[in-house]
């Protein structure tokens, strides 16, 4: 169907800053109060009102600087973008146009063939967010919520070097992660924390790049997936039956999974930018960038490199654990406060700690206050005090704090028995009638072997350490 | 015109029990509320003002008064006064109450001044007669003598306040200069005029005109009534981000200093290239009067004075046509019904601004716009610096600058119907405006039709403690108030 | 001077000019823009725009909350409101 087109994808990702109040009003920075609860007269546009500097923004994008391989301008000039609509109050959006804060970086993301490609990225520059605009609670009206409005945003413009679905989301999960670790961005795209724009357009291999559309506003990855799937066979359509792509901006209709032109304006958009008289441009030594390096967390390669190379985990069971960065804290922690080898502990945790979390839908640092439990319940598994398979069956109690595991193994009575004298009894008792199967294994049959060491496990009801029993049991069956 | 009562004497008199604060309150209130030159948007009554009297006359009694206690002032209606309707004179604000005081009336009140209403003005302060105010125009309490029936117009934008002042209704008044707006109806009404520096004062809370070059300072009857002022109000705004914290001066200590050094200053000979007689003779009276004193008068040269306006009128307008899209009839100010949202908007602001300020945001659109942005708003910022640059080359040679604030005497209302006529009258005040620079305009002396004429004495950057001490000077030495 | 295209530069600023007053803001606008067109005369290829006379830094304030107002006094000018929403007619994208 896609005839050889191939698509042409650049991104625009607006982050919303995690901080405590707003980009130019010290108003807080929340998702979900009541309706113009964070609004002060500088968010509402209030006759006279100024904006004010939050200090924290130029860090965050500081941060986001030194993760994302840019250039940090000494020099940015905060302009204003000005356009009439009910949920910006100002009449205009404060902005970086010509001198944005960032410039020319990029993020290495993964190709399916295992090599990882580049993706450049133009510039990242910091704005105010807008209001919400309320349809659906009247036919008739829409109500304006003020919250969001001032929201700290950094916009992320990638260049278009992404060509697919699978790269865009690719490329965007792995922003997000960063973005996450070096806490800059909470990463919640339900809320809209993190959000993009796409602008896509098509050619055949080696020709002439079409008109693009954009596509505002996706904030999950399935929709991403689905409006840029649409979206491309659109423009396909559009073209093989002779028509051409009209430069649009595009909504994504959620419930069809269909994209459609916003209406369309009588005249193009002007923006009229210009520096806003009202803030002085920001201009950064290079202490103020300096300092802010040795605060850098960990990026998710670097954490990799390093479980690979300290820790000697696999590259992929490494790659789940820094899939979040909750993971990585709690994976941490149980590294740092135990002796447990730190590749047992990921195992575990990749397994049943995270099949648990998942199970009963938690939050992985609600198991913060339990990581001392866990790897004492992993210690008395690798000194033999208990069987793997009744560590996995303590393990749900253990991280549900219902008791220490040293304690819950002696209620339980689950001790391993590593007693010899107590185990040659027991597997006297199970050799006892058995010579014809003792005979097979002296006839060279191996299976049988298994047979005897379950029938022992079984009357130990599972108590018996399986070690041991194999040892014993071999001494006696080649007597 | 009423006798002139200078803020320490009334201070005075009011330590001294020989008034109380209530009847000092109620004698400018008495002539406030005829409003006979429409002076005031809103006059506040002594009821409205019963506890801040009360208070103000408490701390008098207890001997701990503060250093503006009681004193009447009348504010610019750009000013957002809590709690008291803030309109900009314009109808799109005119059911506006803002929940807010503006930092530089917070200065006011907390010391002890007591407002007296809001001075009309014109509307968002775009004008230079008074008549865009959309609650009609003001007139000048002066007089044309060969023709007393004819209504002046009292200067713009700050008319309102600088008519209050000379009519007696208020002790001074808050003005805001964007381009002219302090100095010129000062000048027209024969008061003092004070335009600080650009940063000196908060603009928070000011309802913006162009905010690269508002600027707020007082209108009074004496250049020590405006240091009085400048002393309340200059101060560093944390939440203005344009505001200066550089270290502030007593301005009213010294004022009345002896020149124990010798000055020099600079007079602009292309200022003078196109006025008429009467205009050079308010220099010449200045230079004048200052004979006696170790004062060099030397002659400067700008090479940009062409090119202010110009740069004036698309720097101005352009900041005003951004600073007003937020009055869209939607979270305050008035709107006017429509099928649709974009014609809520559309009705709303085309019936709520009046022709001048729809004039100001079409023009400020146009030269933001795109293909016209370079030619026109980015060539203007670079001719500002170039402005800047020559101010600065100046005061390499001299101290001060004088030239006249205006280039002409108090015209009739309606007689200026052409904007760039109208325009004109900033040709003074505009490049003082673009360098941001202090400037003060003082009454000089009378017109043959008997009407004021004020000069314009421009100070370098902070320069305002040694402006007006070389004010008071020229104010004694041309006693225009006597 | 080419002509101004005063129903686009009045739809970006949202305004509906009357039309009996297009000609006359239009010949106001023309005359204007032609009076302040001798700032092209200047050659200012090596100057540096000032957008401020003030060319420091801009100042900065720490990540704290503050609040200082309640919702409703944000609310209490609203032309029109809906519990503690701004009520608009409805907006279609």
């Amino acid at each position: 169907m896609s005839n050889n087109w191939e698509m042409v994808i650049g991104l625009e990702v607006h982050a919303q800053l995690k901080t405590s109040s707003k980009l130019f009003s010290s108003s807080p920075n929340l998702f979900g109060s009541e309706p113009n609860e964070n609004v002060n007269f500088i968010d509402a546009g209030m006759p006279g009102m100024l904006p004010v500097l939050n200090w924290t923004c130029i860090e965050k994008a500081i941060k986001t600087g030194f993760a994302l391989n840019f250039t940090i301008n000494k020099h940015s000039v905060f302009e204003r973008k000005n356009y009439f609509y009910p949920d910006l109050p100002q009449g205009y959006q404060i902005s970086q146009f010509e001198f944005p804060i960032l410039s020319e970086g990029y993020l290495e993301i993964d190709q399916p063939d295992g090599n990882t490609k580049k993706i450049r990225i133009e510039r990242a520059h910091l704005e105010q967010d807008a209001g919400k605009s309320i349809h659906d609670i009247d036919p008739k009206f829409s109500f304006i919520d003020l919250n969001r409005v001032g929201t700290p945003l950094l916009e992320i413009v990638s260049y278009p070097d992404l060509s697919s679905a699978e790269d865009v989301v690719n490329y965007m999960s792995s922003l997000r992660q960063t973005l996450m670790y070096i806490d800059v961005c909470d990463g919640n795209m339900q809320e809209g924390s993190l959000r993009a724009d796409v602008n896509l357009s098509i050619r055949k291999p080696g020709g002439e790049l079409g008109t693009r559309c954009e596509i505002k506003n996706l904030n999950s990855f399935k929709f991403i997936r689905q409006a840029i799937e649409f979206e491309f066979q659109r423009q396909i359509e559009v073209i093989e039956s002779g028509g051409s792509v009209e430069q649009n901006t595009m909504l994504f209709d959620t419930s069809t999974g269909e994209t459609r032109p916003m209406r369309s304006k009588e005249f193009s958009h002007d923006y009229r930018y210009f520096p806003d008289p009202d803030l002085l441009p920001v201009n950064l030594t290079d202490e103020q960038i300096n300092q802010i390096k040795p605060s850098m967390e960990e990026l998710p390669h670097q954490k990799i490199a390093r479980y690979i190379n300290d820790y000697k985990i696999d590259k992929d069971i490494s790659k789940i654990i820094i899939a979040e960065k909750e993971n990585t804290i709690l994976f941490e922690k149980m590294v740092n406060e135990s002796d447990v080898n730190p590749k047992n502990i990921a195992s575990w945790l990749v397994g049943d700690i995270f099949a648990f979390v998942k199970e009963k839908n938690l939050d992985v640092l609600n198991l913060l206050e339990y990581t001392k439990d866990i790897t004492d319940l992993l210690k008395l598994i690798s000194d033999d005090v208990i069987s793997n398979k009744v560590g996995k069956e303590i393990l749900p109690q253990v991280l549900e704090g219902k008791g220490k595991p040293n304690e819950l193994v002696k209620k339980m009575g689950l001790e391993q028995v590593s007693n010899t004298d107590e185990l040659e009894k027991i597997i006297d008792d199970a050799l006892l009638g058995e010579e014809e199967n003792i005979a097979k294994f002296q006839g060279g049959s191996d299976r049988v072997l298994g047979y005897f060491v379950g029938k022992c496990l079984k009357s130990t009801k599972g108590k018996g350490n399986p070690k041991l029993i194999n040892k014993i049991l071999l001494e006696k069956l080649k007597k | 015109m009423p006798k002139k009562q200078s803020i320490s004497s009334l201070v005075n008199s009011l330590k001294e029990k020989k008034i109380s604060v209530h009847e000092l309150f109620d004698q400018f209130h008495k002539v406030a509320k005829e409003n006979a030159n429409n002076s005031y948007n809103l006059v506040l009554d002594p009821d409205y003002q019963k506890s801040n009297l009360e208070i103000s006359q408490e701390r008098y009694s207890n001997g701990k008064n503060l250093p503006l206690d009681g004193i009447p002032l009348g504010i610019k209606d750009l000013f957002c006064t809590k709690g008291i309707t803030t309109t900009a004179s314009s109808k799109i604000l005119s059911n506006f109450i803002p929940q807010y005081e503006s930092f530089v009336t917070q200065q006011l009140l907390n010391d002890g001044a007591i407002f007296i209403g809001k001075n009309n003005c014109d509307e968002f302060a775009m004008g230079s007669s008074n008549e865009t105010s959309h609650f009609g125009p003001v007139v000048n309490p002066w007089k044309n003598k060969n023709s007393p029936t004819e209504k002046l117009v009292p200067g713009g934008s700050s008319g309102g306040s600088a008519a209050a002042v000379a009519e007696g209704s208020c002790v001074a008044s808050m003005g805001t200069d964007t381009g002219g707006s302090i100095r010129q109806p000062a000048s027209l009404c024969g008061l003092v005029g004070l335009k600080p520096t650009f940063g000196s004062c908060s603009r928070w809370g000011i309802v913006a005109f162009a905010s690269s070059l508002d600027q707020a300072g007082p209108i009074t009857n004496s250049v020590e009534d405006a240091a009085y002022i400048l002393n309340s109000i200059s101060k560093h705004d944390f939440n203005d981000s344009t505001s200066s914290n550089h270290p502030r001066d007593d301005y009213l200590k010294e004022i009345d200093k002896k020149l124990d050094h010798k000055i020099k200053i600079g007079i602009p000979s292309d200022y003078l290239k196109n006025v008429t007689p009467e205009i050079i003779a308010q220099i010449e009276n200045t230079k004048k009067s200052l004979a006696g004193y170790d004062i060099e008068f030397v002659d400067v040269t700008f090479e940009t004075t062409d090119y202010a306006l110009s740069t004036y009128y698309i720097i101005a307008p352009a900041e005003a046509s951004s600073n007003l899209a937020r009055y869209d009839g939607i979270r305050y100010g008035v709107r006017e019904e429509g099928g649709n949202l974009d014609d809520i908007y559309l009705n709303s602001r085309t019936s709520g601004f009046g022709d001048e300020v729809t004039r100001r945001i079409l023009i400020g659109t146009y030269v933001l716009s795109a293909g016209y942005y370079d030619a026109y708003y980015r060539q203007a910022q670079k001719v500002r610096r170039l402005i800047k640059d020559d101010f600065q080359r100046v005061f390499q040679e001299v101290d001060f600058i004088l030239t006249p604030t205006t280039p002409n005497e108090a015209f009739k209302i309606g007689e200026k119907l052409d904007p760039i006529a109208m325009y004109m009258n900033d040709v003074f005040t505009v490049p003082t405006s673009l360098a941001g620079l202090p400037g003060i305009s003082l009454p000089s002396g009378l017109s043959a039709n008997g009407l004021p004429l004020g000069v314009q004495l421009i100070g370098n950057y902070f320069q305002e403690k040694k402006l007006l001490q070389l004010s008071h000077l020229i104010e004694k030495e041309l006693s225009f108030n006597e | 001077m080419s002509e101004i295209d005063i129903k686009r530069i009045s739809y970006l600023a949202k305004l509906k000019l009357p039309s009996e007053k297009e000609e006359f803001y239009s010949q106001s606008l023309v005359d204007i823009i032609q009076w302040v067109d001798n700032l092209k005369k200047i050659d200012t290829s090596n100057v540096k725009p000032l957008h401020n006379v003030t060319e420091a830094t801009v100042s900065i304030r720490n990540d704290d909350i503050e609040k200082n107002n309640s919702t409703e006094d944000v609310l209490n000018n609203a032309p029109e409101r809906a519990q503690n929403f701004f009520k608009v007619p409805k907006v279609v994208e």
